[in-house]
């Protein structure tokens, strides 16, 4: 089945490459008409007004939405018809077929029990439309997941419409529309640009020319693919800003008429497909040589050729496993689900399977490891470092604020500042209200609210009379304004000053230490020096805060002051802290950080950041673990020069992005080695040699899987390169967003480590739910192999064959994929694609010939036992064969001299297939438990936790008890009722499976590496 | 995704396999040291030695349980089968043919007829027990020599004029063939459930009515005598015989019937279609020109 979606997918990309070049050269030509139209069309937008929303709503009733009708996918009775033909299923037709034309030529002579082959071909048919069935539904269920995956991340496009910016969703643009683009936008629609500053278009998804074009007003050439005044649908924006008319929607735009370019995205094969395929391969290949090996002996032996026949089709049944294709589809859609609760989106639902395999995440710092907003984190007064709450939810503790200094300074900090909130968010809490400013004065702005209270009120009470601005023309670095007091008896003017803290010093004279002013000594200036130091080496960013109340005779009531002239006081203030501030981490990202640890994947961290500040938000989310060293570390601690340093020594290693340049790939890829936790920080994202994508491509070479986190355009390259890439749902550019595989909703690095897990869970359940379905394949195989060599009558027939494949054992097989992760899931290192397979040989080799053989002496058990209580002993079958199949014989004698019927011997015969079936069923039970854990003991996973486990096994109980007892089962199914006891049989040896699983187990987690754990380990 | 894209060449997979087959660095043949497969093989050995042992000790227990004399269950055999002799079959059915005019098919069946009763005659029979007709000959316990049972005589020369003493052709050079009924025997069955009526045979022409002149039966009435049964297995009475009935058709104009012959008793079941030879047998008679 995979190996024909493969021909087809390669074919059909054949020809849309060949379509895609006839197409361009005709749209050039069809362009000339859109020009044409785009002239005549030149109304309704104005530059500043845009169309009112009246008539918008109207061109979007009159043109429909702005998106692409989906291509015409496969016809849905195509897709019906695929999934009845794959090559399993195929094998299964040329089965079933073979019955019916040994039932036809059977029921033309008129044999007894010619019927038997009718029934066997119709359960094969339905067999093949029921699988068909479930995973034409699964298949159509799983697409609509992932295209409701696709809208929950539309696009937006920044729209002036009545005179107003307004954010709507890409859908609605119409004609005649005014937008807006900046860098990171994917074009919204076919705009005409009437204004644009430096802005470059990627017009690769359309052209294929990778060199950035640059798009301005003027109109250069006559085809609208050359001119530069056109920015083209689905194309993305890299940099810059521009301003233009809609010309062209939906399918009308040029993308639109090369429907199957947009819909080209190449199915790319994944981990988990390859690994499927390798497993059906080998799979059909068994089946195909066992039959025919048995369809030889028994030629060879002297059946008649139909008989033979149908041997080779009933191994061929036994070998197939039926009920994986759904297991696999019932694993990635219940994945699908659970990682949509937690916010993540996948795109191609095989890649979380990839995600499992992630040996280096590559995260980008903002908004992914940390909260993308400064925060006030620490505060120095009274010459005390005191730490402010940096949590999200402010549940951590704050400082003592009873010190008088710490009014003064939350004063200045909350007076000399410009922002302000948006306002109706009086409900909100304040960490999320939306504020206008700059990064460090919003975060103050919230950290005085905070501590303070409602920031608005308390600006209104102290009156700003005049306000000198950071300005980054005049090099101005301090930030000061002049407020009224709030006693209206005070005259005084009360001067506040922000700024760099060196500069803030040089303007001061005093100091508040204790509410008191005290002169500006040499002790406090060092005191001052150290905590800046301190503060900065913490990678914060520092702010200094003075004030002075202006003297009432000098700047009395009325007095006009000047921003420009600064005809004040600007020196001799009195200094009243640092306040420092910083992006900081989330909350749960440090313990993802370790889960990533424990689960042997390494996170690198790559950030523009100053290399001080990355090193502090890396050691504090666990990136650069505690006692880690960089180089200059030991250094520092050895007083020695850098290049003394024995490099491997150091386990942390900050790289800035000027050393990377100068760093050849050999180099890094040493770097990389011999350094397991790694910053790399200043880094200039600048394509085609963005730095992720050189450690990326450096992470690969060294054999990782790599997964890179990022947002910005400029991060596609990576995320592309990458083996899994993630974007950012919040602060993602479309771009990212269209290169990566999985976006996280909510930016949140966490979540990543739940895709880890449920990757390891998709494949660890897969093995578990293959190792199930072959083991029974042994003890379906044996009964054949001691019937033609031993010639005892035969144990196990065809149908009760297909009846254990293909009803009773389904559904714990699927069941499986419901299994909760191991425990220490995440405490193992990820697998080697390259080396760990799904089915391994040691899975084959535990499967099939132990676990499988103790299965096969169950039904053997059980079968002489039937036999013998029956009055046949277990030497007289030996070699019994052909007078036990002889019909003419109807007085053939058992051990105690009674004489059969060859009717009855059929219905004893029945019998041994019901007892053989039930041996099975019982073994497979065991095995089912067995299967629930790889590694630890089940007693570990308990019993009853996968609750449709248990419910299957319930199930396969009933289904067994159905078979057996239902009337009329002999003479359809070949089922007959027997005696209770012979169920108990096998379960002694239900429990040596359990036991020796157990040992086995036991023995794997006890001596890793050890030779039991080579070789019993799958 | 970039995933494992790398595409292998013939030669990069021939490679690998002579790297899979021999593997200089690590002395690894087919995967593993020679040491390493001497270790998995022992294992293995262990593991099918423990296992086949286990194995056999189930089997033994099994037959520890087992009782010498009766089994354990007689699940399928509710009901004896009938069958007739000489069981010549083409194809799925039972058809007795031979030609008048051809000695050899005629000798055929005789020969097989006298055959199946070598074990009846009188030679062979005398060191059974002479019973009592029209009862249950019911024993508890084992009174027969070598902890045996008795066993009834049944001789061949009850089969009157199909006993092939008068008649070694057993009618076969005429229109007047003998065949011979048997029912199967089934260890403690009692025929009409022990009510002391014996079982008879009662054969009924299905087809050509007007081809059978009459049908005589041997012994009398075609009758099962009740002391032939119960049986009690081949360990207790190791010289028991089945007894017979025997059929004399006489045939005339086309020579050619369908006959069914039936063992009546109540508790013997003949209706079942999937069970053609249950209580009852159909066979086709045909003396050729």
């Amino acid at each position: 089945m995979f190996e024909m979606n493969g021909e087809v997918d390669v074919k059909m990309k054949k020809k849309k490459k060949i379509k895609k070049k006839d197409r361009l050269e005709g749209m050039k030509k069809e362009m000339d008409i859109v020009s044409v139209i785009h002239k005549t069309r030149r109304r309704e937008s104005w530059r500043e007004y845009g169309l009112t929303s009246s008539k918008a709503a109207e061109v979007l009733e009159r043109d429909g939405p702005n998106e692409l009708l989906p291509p015409k996918g496969t016809p849905e009775y195509v897709k019906f018809a695929r999934q009845l033909a794959g090559g399993l299923q195929c094998l299964m037709w040329v089965a079933a077929v073979i019955c019916f034309i040994a039932f036809g030529i059977e029921f033309s002579r008129g044999t007894l029990g010619c019927f038997d082959d009718l029934y066997l071909a119709i359960t094969l048919i339905t067999v093949v439309v029921v699988t068909g069935c479930f995973g034409y539904y699964q298949e159509f269920k799983s697409t609509n997941i992932i295209a409701s995956f696709k809208n929950l991340v539309p696009q937006q496009a920044l729209v002036i419409r009545d005179g107003q910016k307004n954010q709507i969703n890409a859908m609605d643009l119409v004609v005649g529309d005014l937008v807006e683009i900046k860098g990171g936008d994917r074009v919204p629609a076919d705009i005409r640009i009437i204004f644009a500053q430096g802005c470059k278009v990627d017009n690769s998804s359309l052209t294929g020319e990778s060199e950035p074009q640059s798009k301005t007003p003027e109109c250069t050439h006559e085809n609208p693919l050359e001119t530069k005044n056109i920015a083209f649908f689905s194309t993305t924006c890299l940099e810059g800003v521009a301003t233009g008319t809609v010309i062209n929607t939906g399918d009308r735009t040029i993308i639109g008429r090369i429907a199957s370019l947009a819909s080209g995205v190449g199915n790319e094969k994944t981990p988990i497909a390859i690994e499927i395929e390798h497993f059906v391969d080998i799979i059909a290949g068994l089946a195909i040589f066992f039959g025919f090996t048995f369809f030889v002996v028994a030629m060879f032996i002297g059946y008649a050729f139909l008989e033979a026949m149908i041997f080779f089709m009933a191994i061929v049944v036994a070998y197939v496993p039926e009920g994986l294709l759904a297991t696999v589809t019932v694993c990635l859609s219940l994945t699908a689900k659970r990682l949509a609760r937690k916010n993540c989106v996948v795109k191609n639902l095989e890649a979380v399977e990839t995600l499992g395999s992630t040996s280096v995440i590559c995260s980008d710092k903002t908004g992914t490891l940390t909260q993308n907003r400064m925060t006030v984190a620490h505060l120095w007064f009274d010459n005390v470092i005191h730490a402010a709450d940096t949590t999200e939810d402010q549940s951590g503790q704050s400082f003592d604020q009873s010190s008088e200094t710490w009014r003064s300074l939350a004063r200045v900090a909350g007076l000399c500042n410009r922002a302000i909130f948006k306002p109706n968010q009086e409900s909100l809490p304040i960490p999320r209200r939306i504020v206008v400013g700059d990064a460090s004065e919003t975060a103050l702005l919230k950290f005085t609210e905070l501590a303070i209270g409602n920031m608005m009120e308390y600006r209104e009470r102290f009156k700003k009379v005049v306000e000198v601005p950071f300005n980054s023309t005049n090099k101005n670095t301090l930030m000061l304004s002049v407020h009224e007091l709030e006693d209206p008896m005070d005259l005084r003017y009360l001067l506040v000053m922000k700024g760099a803290p060196e500069r803030i010093l040089e303007r001061c004279s005093t100091i508040l230490i204790k509410g008191q002013e005290m002169p500006l000594e040499e002790q406090w200036r060092e005191a001052f020096q150290t905590a800046y130091m301190d503060l900065g080496s913490l990678g914060e960013r520092v702010l200094g805060f003075c004030h002075i109340y202006l003297n009432e005779n000098e700047f009395p009531r009325g007095y006009k002051f000047d921003s420009d002239e600064m005809n004040f006081t600007t020196s001799g203030l009195c200094f009243a802290g640092l306040i420092s501030m910083i992006d900081p981490p989330r909350a749960t990202v440090p313990d993802a950080v370790m889960k990533c640890r424990t689960a042997g994947i390494r996170v690198v961290m790559v950030t523009g950041d100053h290399p001080i500040t990355a090193r502090a938000i890396a050691a504090n989310v666990g990136i650069i673990t505690e006692g880690s060293e960089t180089v200059e570390d030991i250094a520092t601690r050895k007083r020695i020069p850098v290049e003394q340093v024995n490099r491997r020594d150091a386990r942390a290693c900050v790289i800035s992005g000027g050393q990377l340049k100068d760093m050849s790939s050999e180099e890094l890829d040493e770097a990389l080695r011999s350094h397991p936790e790694m910053v790399f920080a200043r880094t200039s994202p600048q394509p085609p040699s963005s730095p992720p994508l050189i450690i990326v491509e450096s992470c690969q070479r060294l054999g990782s899987i790599v997964a890179v986190t990022g947002d910005g355009v400029n991060d596609s390259p990576a995320l592309k390169k990458a083996d899994i890439g993630i974007a950012m749902g919040i602060a993602g550019s479309d771009a990212a967003k269209n290169a990566a595989d999985m976006i996280l909703l909510d930016d949140n690095f966490a979540s990543i480590v739940t895709g880890v897990e449920q990757g390891r869970l998709i494949f660890d359940n897969l093995k578990k739910s293959i190792a199930y379905t072959l083991t029974k394949n042994i003890p379906e195989l044996t009964p054949y192999l001691i019937y033609i060599t031993v010639s005892v009558p035969l144990p196990l027939g065809c149908i009760t064959i297909l009846m254990i494949e293909l009803a009773t054992d389904i559904f714990p097989s699927v069941s499986l994929a419901y299994e909760k992760a191991e425990s220490d899931i995440m405490h193992l290192k990820p697998r080697n694609p390259r080396k760990d397979r799904l089915v391994n040989e040691s899975l084959a080799a535990y499967s099939y010939f132990q676990i499988g053989a103790i299965q096969s002496f169950a039904g053997f058990t059980d079968y002489f036992t039937a036999m013998a209580q029956e009055g046949w002993y277990p030497l007289l079958c030996v070699g019994l064969r052909s007078h036990w199949e002889n019909v003419h014989l109807q007085d053939l004698q058992d051990s105690y001299g009674q004489e059969w019927t060859y009717a009855q011997r059929l219905y004893q015969q029945y019998t041994c297939y019901t007892v053989f079936f039930i041996s099975i069923e019982i073994c497979q039970i065991a095995d089912v438990l067995i299967r629930k854990t790889r590694r630890l003991s089940i007693f570990q996973q308990g019993f009853f936790r996968n609750k449709v486990l248990v419910s299957a096994i319930v199930f396969q109980l009933l289904l067994g008890n159905l078979l057996c007892y239902c009337p009329g089962m002999p003479n359809i199914f070949n089922f007959m009722p027997i005696r209770g006891q012979w169920w108990f049989v096998p379960i002694p040896y239900g429990i040596l499976i359990f036991v020796y699983d157990e040992i086995r187990k036991l023995g794997v987690r006890r001596h890793p590496g050890s030779w039991w754990d080579q070789e019993l380990y799958y | 995704m970039a995933t494992l894209k790398e595409k292998r060449t013939c030669g990069q997979r021939c490679e690998d396999f002579g790297r899979f087959v021999w593997n200089s660095d690590t002395g690894a043949m087919f995967g593993r040291t020679p040491e390493k497969w001497v270790y998995i093989s022992l294992y293995y050995v262990a593991f099918y030695v423990i296992m086949t042992g286990l194995f056999c000790l189930a089997i033994w227990t099994l037959m520890y349980t087992l009782d010498p004399y009766t089994p354990d269950y007689q699940d399928r055999l509710t009901s004896p089968g009938v069958m007739v002799w000489p069981p010549t079959y083409i194809e799925e059915d039972v058809i007795l043919s031979y030609n008048l005019s051809d000695k050899t098919s005629q000798r055929k069946m005789s020969n097989c007829l006298s055959n199946f009763l070598k074990p009846y005659n009188d030679t062979s029979q005398q060191s059974n027990h002479n019973c009592t007709k029209g009862e249950y000959f019911k024993q508890e316990k084992f009174e027969a020599p070598h902890h045996t049972k008795y066993s009834c005589r049944f001789t061949q020369s009850m089969l009157g004029r199909c006993s092939g003493l008068d008649d070694p052709t057993f009618g076969y050079n005429g229109t007047t063939p003998c065949v011979i009924i048997k029912m199967n025997r089934i260890i403690n069955f009692l025929p009409n459930n022990g009510t002391g009526m014996a079982p008879h045979l009662n054969c009924t022409i299905l087809s050509g009515h007007e081809n059978i002149d009459m049908i005589e039966y041997f012994p009398t009435n075609g009758t099962f005598d009740l002391s032939y049964f119960p049986y009690y297995g081949k360990l207790a009475q190791p010289t028991y015989v089945n007894p017979l009935v025997a059929v004399k058709f006489h045939l005339v104009k086309e020579r050619e019937a369908k006959i069914q012959c039936r063992v009546v008793a109540h508790n013997i079941a003949y209706q079942d279609s999937y069970e053609p030879y249950q209580g009852k047998v159909v066979f086709l008679l045909k003396a050729l020109k």
